[in-house]
């Protein structure tokens, strides 16, 4: 009898850890059958042309030429800015803050500004930077909204990166008379690379996902030139995506499925780039 | 026991040398419990002075005091004077990076920076604007280290490849390159085996010719081997200072007495 | 104090480049603060003029929004409802199967089975949430128009499912932490007295970590509330009151999209109803975010 509710108790550990692991691997099932759909749609369109061939009305004629190369230049203005500006403020709240209360107000602020979300962000570009400062609907106010957009996770990030660093070399550096920025930037710094920089490629590869932002800040979506310089109008390649798969057209739908296809191989390369940085640290590191 | 009576005429007793530290009726806290309690002593030129205690005593704390590196530990705060050559270090108007220099320090555990041999001696001198030729500093610094013959054909590798005797002979190596006045061994062998220690043992006795020593240490013997003064503290007082042979042999407390002999506690 | 052994040559000098250093490392963490300041006013400035025009009542109590038709009606409940209507299905998805997957990483999976499971939430975490909105409109619509053949193109139930997906991996892996926040031997306690894993784990391991639990549900839900593209994409753009969930409505987000994508002019109150929408949507998510995030310090508070 006893034996009988024990076993059932048994039955039902292995019942609910049975389910417990359906639901986590269902995880892998969506994500299989997402890139399956996305592949079996857009893989036909997806050839060279595509790749160079500016958007067109015809769905046979139209690519992704001006939305890849909007991409380009917005992220390496975003990066350009955003990871000093980000790296340094991790600095001065891991190694030169005093601990008091307007430290503990930018911490706080930095953890609930990375949750506000992303089409708030389009806003203040559009009043901000398009607007008040009159740089149009440009690559420029573009990387500036994504700047703020991603600062709080590449901070977060290379904070943990500078906190993972052994206070022994700190100290190391101090007995040597090392000022603290001389002891940050020959010492520490270079110790926390690797992690602030797998932080920063996935900040940066957030920031290539974005679209809302973009919509918001007006981000054209019919634009048949390449981006000169800071100062011109773009578009990027998730506006592009967008813009298609908003068309009642199939054929438009398998255009925006290919340029999926750029996008996710994209972000899959950087993300390689972030696990192979974080693995090659671990071999060579401490 | 009177302990400021008692300090005074230890100050006078060992100060036939001119003193480097003065340490003037120092108190630390940690928040609020004091780690350090009116402690008075003078540190000698160029010789070794040996601190010794129970774990827990404060030796650390002291050490930490005379070169600053406290500044760096949140909620410490000191009463009192250090004066190095006269000066207080703890000035107003003294840079704390300018007393480092001067002051140097290696600690219990080797902790050379993740690079190369070189660049872990160099790295001092060359951020304190040293102008002479940088590769003779690191080459003078490893040999009065005792660690040339066996790193100079492989100086460009990275320090962590080098056992840990070496690594901390490195340190020291890295500490002598700033030429400072003072260095500040904090238990520097007690991760060493005992060749990597009487190495290092053998190394402070060479140096003292140029520079004056401060050694914290568990080690009885190593205290009696090769220090000229010793102090002892305990729960954060000096119970007793003076030249090591006097301390060891015929104390004059009591508690010293049984702590030297192993009958403490 | 002329000759003090202690006063070194370039003192002075490296003194104040240290200072002008620290300065501009401050800056740039001051950035943050600025950051949230220009949002706060530039969203109670617009607000603020087009409240001059719409009684702050009426935008808030009333239920027809057609500020783009006549008769023009500022009522923003629709959207609310709208925006409500996702969340609740979206959560519906990623709380029971967030918290599943979290106990299964955190109380059975073994250390290989982490290694893997975690990259892949990483990566769902990391798909662009345009890519589910098209997932939605090309994959999950058609499967529900399979099951209901009354379901419209835009739906609200297709963007659900997508938006639950999306805040899963979040979900998971803060369920994941709290779980794991959990000491060891409250635990052992319990198998000590004879508990099997499902008890242990439903009777000690689940209320010890209920706090933490709760404010990843908050987080993900306002999460789900900021998200944007795909219920554009795929919800439709009808602001409406309705609970039925094959059906087309508009959440606070899409509207905002769907007018700046339009032609209304800048100025107008018409233009400006994307301000207050967005100030009600920043003063929800950020009064969610706060509150969680104060529930999960202090519950990492307990277990340190
Ligand atoms: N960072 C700190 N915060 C608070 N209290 C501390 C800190 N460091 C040391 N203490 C306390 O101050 C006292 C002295 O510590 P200290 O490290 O100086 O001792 P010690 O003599 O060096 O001991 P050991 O021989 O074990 O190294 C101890 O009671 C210790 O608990
Ligand atoms: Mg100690």
């Amino acid at each position: 009898m006893s034996s009988d509710r024990l076993r059932r108790r048994h039955a039902t550990t292995r019942c609910f850890r049975l389910l417990c692991a359906a639901v986590a691997w269902a995880g892998i099932v969506i994500l299989a059958v997402l890139l399956f759909h996305v592949t079996r749609e857009g893989i036909r369109w997806l050839d060279l042309q595509f790749l160079t061939a500016f958007p067109s009305r015809f769905p046979e004629q139209a690519g992704i030429k001006s939305a890849l190369w909007g991409t380009v230049w917005l992220i390496t203005l975003t990066a350009g800015i955003s990871i000093p500006v980000g790296v340094a403020a991790a600095i001065y709240l891991e190694e030169f803050s005093p601990r008091n209360r307007l430290s503990q107000l930018i911490e706080v602020n930095i953890g609930n500004l990375a949750g506000v979300p992303s089409i708030v962000y389009g806003i203040l570009g559009l009043v901000l930077f398009v607007r008040f400062l009159a740089l149009g609907r440009s690559v420029l106010a573009g990387s500036l909204t994504m700047t703020l957009l991603i600062l709080p996770v590449i901070i977060i990030a290379a904070r943990e990166a500078l906190r993972a660093v052994p206070d022994s070399i700190r100290h190391a550096a101090f007995a040597l008379g090392a000022t603290r920025w001389q002891a940050v930037r020959a010492q520490v710094l270079p110790v926390a690379l690797p992690g602030i920089l797998t932080g920063v490629i996935l900040a940066l590869s957030r920031a290539i996902g974005e679209t809302a932002p973009l919509v918001m800040i007006g981000a054209l979506t019919y634009v048949a030139f390449v981006p000169e310089g800071p100062m011109d109008a773009f578009t990027a390649l998730p506006i592009q995506i967008f813009n298609w798969a908003s068309r009642p057209q199939e054929d438009f739908h398998q255009l925006a499925a290919a340029g999926i296809i750029v996008l996710l191989v994209t972000l899959l390369l950087m993300n390689a780039t972030a696990v192979w940085i974080r693995q090659r640290a671990e071999r060579t590191g401490r | 026991m009177n302990t400021q009576t008692t300090s005074d005429a230890q100050i006078s007793s060992v100060a036939q040398s001119r003193s480097v530290l003065d340490v003037i009726d120092v108190t630390i806290r940690y928040g609020t419990k004091p780690a350090i309690q009116n402690v008075s002593l003078s540190i000698p030129q160029h010789r070794i002075t040996a601190i010794i205690g129970p774990s827990g005593c404060g030796k650390s704390t002291l050490l930490r005091a005379f070169n600053r590196m406290n500044d760096f530990i949140p909620n410490v705060g000191m009463e009192g004077r250090i004066l190095y050559l006269g000066s207080d270090i703890y000035a107003r108007e003294v840079d704390p990076v300018e007393v480092r220099r001067r002051i140097g320090m290696v600690f219990q555990k080797p902790n050379p920076f993740p690079k190369s041999i070189l660049q872990n001696v160099a790295w001092g001198p060359s951020i304190n604007g040293f102008t002479g030729n940088l590769e003779d500093r690191v080459e003078q610094s490893l040999r009065r280290a005792a660690l040339w013959e066996e790193v100079s054909d492989r100086l460009h590798e990275s320090a962590l490849a080098l056992s840990g005797g070496q690594q901390q002979r490195l340190c020291i190596a890295r500490a002598l390159a700033m030429e400072p006045d003072v260095i500040l061994m904090d238990e520097p062998c007690s991760a060493l085996d005992p060749v990597s220690t009487a190495r290092i043992e053998d190394l402070m006795f060479e140096l003292k010719e140029r520079y004056t020593i401060v050694i914290v240490t568990h080690n009885m013997q190593q205290a009696a081997r090769v220090s000229s003064l010793t102090a002892f503290l305990e729960n954060g007082s000096l119970v007793e200072y003076g030249e090591t042979d006097q301390v060891f042999t015929r104390p004059r407390n009591q508690r010293t007495e049984e702590y030297v002999t192993g009958r403490f506690g | 104090m002329a000759k003090s052994p202690l006063a070194g040559a370039g003192t002075r000098k490296s003194r104040t480049k240290e200072e002008l250093i620290r300065f501009v490392l401050f800056l740039c963490a001051f950035l943050s603060i600025l950051t949230t300041l220009s949002i706060i006013a530039i969203l109670a400035w617009e607000a603020y003029s087009f409240f001059r025009e719409v009684r702050v009542f009426d935008f808030l109590s009333g239920t027809r929004w057609t500020p783009l038709l006549e008769p023009r009606s500022f009522g923003v409940l629709p959207l609310v409802a709208g925006t409500l209507q996702i969340v609740i299905g979206a959560s519906l998805i990623a709380i029971p199967v967030g918290l599943a997957s979290a106990i299964y990483l955190a109380e059975f999976a073994s250390a290989g089975v982490r290694r893997v499971l975690k990259p892949v939430l990483e990566i769902l975490a990391g798909i662009p949430t345009v890519v589910y909105g098209y997932f939605a409109l090309t994959f999950v619509t058609p499967l529900i128009a399979a099951i209901f053949p009354q379901t419209q193109i835009f739906n609200a139930a297709s963007a659900s499912i997508v938006v639950g997906i999306m805040v899963l991996p979040m979900t998971a892996s803060l369920c994941d932490d709290a779980l794991r926040a959990v000491p060891e031997s409250l635990r052992q306690g319990a198998f000590a007295l004879g508990a099997t894993q499902f008890e242990v784990t439903l009777r000690v391991v689940l209320p010890a970590a209920l706090s933490g639990v709760m404010a990843s549900f908050v987080l993900a839900a306002s999460r789900a509330i900021g998200e944007t593209m795909a219920v554009t994409l795929a919800a439709g753009a009808t602001p409406k009151m309705t609970l039925n969930p094959l059906q087309s409505i508009q959440t606070m987000t899409a509207y905002i999209v769907q007018v700046s994508l339009g032609d209304t002019p800048v100025g107008t109150v018409e233009y400006q109803t994307i301000f207050a929408v967005a100030a009600l949507l920043f003063a929800i998510t950020l009064s969610m975010n706060i509150i969680a995030h104060r529930v999960l310090a202090r519950f990492r508070e307990v277990y340190e």
